[in-house]
């Protein structure tokens, strides 16, 4: 018997995105767990649902701003999945949107799930039969395997080589820490040590420009949003079904005929591009229109790169010069479209997307601009990590205040230890029997 | 005349025994327990002292479930001292300074007044089985006594060799016939029997120190205790002093080393890294140039001084010389010499953390013979033998706390899952919920689960329920209580708090300020009714409210890690039939056979893919 109280035993509601990332049209998210409903009514602003029926919805994100349309699905327990309740976000798939989705629901009260997780829940809680079960444990195993495969890779490079770096620092903390507190006849009171604020600091130094080389590397693992932007029938939908090669948005003569905004995953050079076609930043009184203009700027606030394309049969306008001025300077390009019609600015980047020069110079521009913003300084992190970074980073920002507001040694101890915990979920976890290892080869303790 | 039939029988008279006995016999067992000599029952072997980091806090543990030990050192306190008083109230620890001889007749008096418990000499050859069942011990000439459970505390006794330069013998402590005939019965059992060391420094002779050249370390006044109830009628105090070794005793030290049975060879077992020897201190860390030597008296009526830091098995001449090289120690005398033991203990994985051996149904081990060192861990695992010894014999499932319980909770944890490979000793940092398993709290943490086990005397019981109360109220009051800052003058609230009351507080915030605690709330408000409440329960309200925050962000983490952890592992789990799982995995597991899943996760090399691996076996199992 299906037992629907089995929602206690997992406190956690989990989400994550279903669909392999980076493919297809229609990408899942997945929330499984006692508040899956109330992420469902965050996210997609639905107060009701029909159980199993397919609501149209906008998603939103936290401070209210849509990330797309698309079906939102409730599954109540135990008639779902996973035996919990359970909502289904489908949206357009780009990474992007999907990486986007999975943040709200996270924001909303969901957690990361673990690899494997939801087909866990689901044979926990009989919703796989005897027969399945040894499916399921090659599942796990085989998710294992490339999240193993995964983290070893991640772990390799230069990312895994400074988080065990910050991992040894936390450590070394915490021997001073812990040994001062655990041997008081020692000669060990780092308490009364001024360079042990001076530590901490510079352990969260570290920490946080970590935490941004990783962001960077996550994103760059996600795809770069680059944003098509421009005056209406500038160019920008034809430029987007030419670099991906279908045709998603509806082009015609008119001005102002892309309300959406359309996504479309491509490569350039080997980068995940998510190439974003926006409503023409046009003001207009147009109601539908005008929610479309705020949405395109605060894409373009949020983008990696900006192709302002400019009519080479209209010339610059006063107009361009008042849009390309808002746009932000360091992510910004000029891309001249219809060159067939008419002559761009010399040394300027021209495509035509039915003539020649083609389409060859804004692949170039997209593969010159993507290769500068991802020198060098990113880390071949993942989500995860990033999340666990986040939680050592409050936990040592705790450590700190508490030194420095109260002295107390057990409470930055504690806080210290929740740390070193947080970054275990990327290093491995070390048992405090190693850590008292450090400690006893560190000072010669000892009546 | 001793019965021919108990419900339990204890073997052995050290800090687990007596705990095992009195627990056993409090919650209404018949109970014997037979050891070599009933004159040395309570006997501290190593240094005179009680509690210290991690360590008062299983003391108090143990106190709060009516146990011995904190009760006896203090009456046997003769300095006291609490450690860590400035680095928060949850790594504060008491270390009490004890006269060795009051401490053994507190002991003695509390065990001979246990109604139910009756002693006896002699010496336990071996333990009666029949069908995997515990039946009764064998005594010296055959002669039985039956009994349902067995605590079995050897202590060092257990084939115990002591080392003292290239001389070694057959003893169980300086001085006592070790206990052979066990020790061979349970290698022939089959358990998993490994060997331990151990050691102490030699005694001087207190008449022959100069004092006069030495730093003094005098206790703390008033005189702080271990028990929750009243200490009655204290000792006078002595001071402890404090020397150093000096380059040239190092220099003694690494000229005898060849004649060191650690370093020749003789001994090749695991001693504690957190005690070493004067010869490991030299050797490990040699660019010290000196290491402190505490000087612990070993009681009001000797002369005899306990040096605490010298622990050494180096021949009798260069014990001599090495402690003629510390300054004031140039013309000491030595009373004892100091030796090394190894001894056997059985790996505790094969226990469960009920203490209980579970391929001989009725069996339990504490102490020493578990691989730790300590009196106070000790202690606490004979009371948890005991009274799971006799939940058995009542039919009852077995009893341990949790890891956020109490340390004993950790202890047996560390114990069953993980094994050791050095003698294990307490400390805070082993503790992840630290800040909940206080010194302070010890009682509202065990005493009402000791009184439902029936191991607490009614008496005790009321007294925490008295105190538990009051502690609830007066948290009630500091959080349901607000204050204007009208109600105050403002450079007055501002002198007390040290920062202006700006806004509408309760007093509970006040009291979470930093360098603020209760009794600035109570100068501020005076009238607020505060101090009508025992010190001790403002002392303990101060930190409930002061660390609110932090032990709800604990239980918070502890929930994160979500409660399927605490599903139970299936018994005899082939971990070679799970698909997936790494070879390095398979042999961890082998080795630790954890019980629950939570366990597994806190193996060493256990992926969280791993644990999924396991939990989906175990509930396939388990249909």
């Amino acid at each position: 018997m299906v037992d629907h109280a089995q929602n206690r035993l997992n406190p956690r509601t989990i989400a994550a995105i279903a669909t392999p990332s980076g493919k297809g049209g229609v990408g899942v998210v997945r929330v499984s767990g006692t508040k899956a409903l109330a992420v469902g009514q965050a996210v997609s602003g639905r107060r009701t649902f029909s159980p199993r029926y397919c609501h149209y919805a906008t998603f939103r994100d936290a401070s209210g701003s849509p990330l797309d349309e698309g079906l939102v699905i409730h599954f109540p327990g135990p008639h779902s999945y996973t035996g919990e309740d359970v909502v289904e976000f489908q949206g357009h798939g780009g990474p992007a949107v999907m990486q986007g989705l999975l943040q709200a629901a996270l924001d909303a009260g969901g957690e990361m799930a673990e690899p494997g997780e939801f087909t866990r829940r689901a044979f926990l809680n009989n919703r796989l039969d005897l027969s399945q079960a040894e499916s399921v444990a090659a599942l796990i195993e085989a998710d294992h395997r490339t999240a193993a495969r995964a983290a070893i890779r991640s772990l390799e490079g230069e990312f895994g080589h400074l988080v065990n770096g910050l991992a040894d620092e936390l450590t070394q903390l915490r021997v001073f820490v812990e040994g001062s507190l655990d041997f008081p006849d020692e000669d060990i009171d780092w308490l009364a040590e001024a360079g042990m604020l001076k530590r901490v600091d510079v352990l969260q130094g570290q920490l946080e420009a970590l935490r941004r080389r990783a962001a960077t590397g996550v994103r760059l693992g996600q795809g770069f949003q680059v944003v098509l932007a421009g005056r209406p029938n500038a160019g920008k939908s034809s430029l987007l079904n030419a670099l991906s090669g279908r045709e998603s948005a509806i082009v015609t003569e008119r001005a102002g005929t892309t309300r959406d905004i359309l996504r479309e995953s491509v490569e350039v050079a080997g980068f995940p591009v998510e190439l974003v076609d926006t409503a023409g930043l046009r003001q207009t009184e147009d109601l539908v229109e005008g929610e479309g203009v705020r949405r395109a700027r605060d894409l373009v606030a949020h983008s990696d790169l900006v192709l302002f394309l400019v009519d080479a049969g209209h010339g610059w306008t006063e107009t361009d010069d008042t849009e390309w001025s808002q746009l932000p300077e360091d992510r910004r390009a000029v891309v001249w479209s219809k060159v067939d019609r008419g002559r761009p600015a010399t040394g300027q980047t021209a495509v035509s997307t039915v003539s020649e020069p083609g389409l060859e110079p804004v692949i170039q521009l997209l593969r010159d601009r993507l290769q500068e913003g991802s020198a060098g300084d990113a880390l071949a992190a993942r989500q995860r990590h990033l999340d666990a970074l986040d939680r050592v980073h409050g936990h040592v920002v705790a450590a700190r205040r508490t030194l420095a507001d109260y002295g107390s040694g057990d409470l930055a101890a504690q806080d210290l230890l929740w740390a070193q915990e947080a970054l275990g979920e990327i290093t491995g976890h070390m048992h405090s029997d190693e850590l008292l290892g450090r400690i006893f080869a560190t000072f010669c303790i000892g009546k | 005349m001793t019965r021919q039939e108990y419900d339990l029988i204890v073997v052995g008279g050290g800090h687990a025994g007596v705990e095992a006995a009195t627990a056993g016999a409090r919650m209404g067992a018949a109970t014997l327990l037979v050891t070599h000599n009933l004159d040395t029952i309570g006997q501290m072997s190593c240094n005179p002292a009680v509690g210290g980091l991690g360590k008062s806090q299983l003391v108090r543990e143990v106190d709060a479930m009516d146990g011995l030990m904190a009760r006896a050192a203090d009456r046997a306190a003769i300095q006291v001292r609490v450690l860590n008083r400035r680095k928060g109230p949850a790594v504060r620890a008491t270390r009490v300074q004890t006269d060795r001889l009051e401490y053994r007749r507190a002991v003695q008096g509390a065990v001979l007044q246990q109604e139910g418990l009756e002693l006896l000499q002699a010496s336990v050859e071996r333990i009666r089985i029949q069908a995997d069942r515990v039946r009764g011990v064998v005594l010296q000439g055959e002669e039985t006594i039956d009994a349902e459970s067995v605590v079995l505390t050897t202590g060092t006794f257990l084939a115990g060799e002591v080392h003292r330069g290239r001389n070694q013998h057959s003893a169980g402590r300086a001085g006592e016939a070790p206990s052979l005939g066990l020790a061979e019965w349970l290698r022939a059992q089959g358990f998993h029997v490994e060997r331990l060391k151990t050691g102490t420094p030699p005694r001087l002779d207190g008449r022959s120190i100069d004092w006069q050249r030495l730093d003094v370390q005098p206790g703390e006044e008033p005189l702080p205790a271990l028990s929750a109830l009243p200490p009655g009628k204290r000792l006078p105090q002595v001071p402890c002093h404090l020397t150093y070794t000096v380059p040239q005793s190092h220099k003694v030290v690494a000229g005898a080393l060849e004649e060191s049975p650690i370093y020749s060879g003789a001994i090749d077992s695991s001693g504690p890294r957190y005690c070493p020897s004067i010869e490991d201190k030299v050797v490990r860390f040699a660019d010290r140039d000196h290491h402190t030597v505490f000087l612990e008296p070993e009681g009001l009526h000797t002369p005899e001084v306990y040096p605490n830091g010298i622990s050494t098995s180096l021949p009798r001449s260069a014990q001599e010389d090495l402690v003629r090289t510390i300054p004031g120690l140039e013309e000491a005398r030595i009373t004892r010499y100091g030796y090394a033991i190894e001894y056997d203990f059985l790996d505790p994985r094969q226990l469960d953390p009920t203490l209980a051996l579970g391929a001989c149904e009725g069996l339990f081990l504490a102490g020493q013979i578990n691989g730790t060192t300590g009196y106070e861990e000790a202690a606490a695992q004979g009371m948890l033998a005991g009274i799971n010894a006799v939940l058995r014999v009542q039919g009852e499932g077995g009893w341990y706390p949790r890891r956020d319980e109490a340390y004993l909770g950790v202890l047996v944890d560390d114990l069953t899952s993980r094994g050791v490979d050095e003698p294990y000793r307490m400390f805070t940092s082993r503790a992840e919920h630290r800040l909940i398993l206080r010194e302070d709290n010890a009682d509202t943490r065990l005493t009402p689960l000791g009184w439902d086990l029936g191991v607490v005397s009614e008496a005790r019981w009321q007294r925490s329920q008295r105190v538990a109360a009051d502690l609830q109220a007066l948290i009630a009051t500091l959080e349901g209580r607000w204050i204007d800052p009208q109600q105050v003058d403002t450079a007055f609230a501002q002198g007390v708090l040290g920062t202006p009351l700006s806004k509408p507080s309760r007093l509970a915030d006040l009291v979470r300020r930093p360098r603020v605690g209760l009794a600035e709330v109570v100068q501020l408000f005076p009238d607020a009714g505060l101090e009508v409440y025992d010190p001790e329960v403002r002392k303990r309200a101060e930190i409930e409210v002061k660390y609110a925050g932090y032990i709800e962000r604990d239980q918070a983490e502890n929930r994160r890690l979500n409660a399927e952890l605490e599903r139970p592992m299936p018994e005899g789990l082939d971990y070679r039939q799970i698909r997936g799982l790494s070879n390095e995995v398979v042999q961890r597991l082998e080795a630790a056979r954890p019980r629950t899943l939570d366990q597994a996760a806190r193996i060493q090399g256990v992926t969280p893919a791993a644990l999924n691996l396991l939990l989906v076996h175990a509930k396939r199992l388990a249909g």
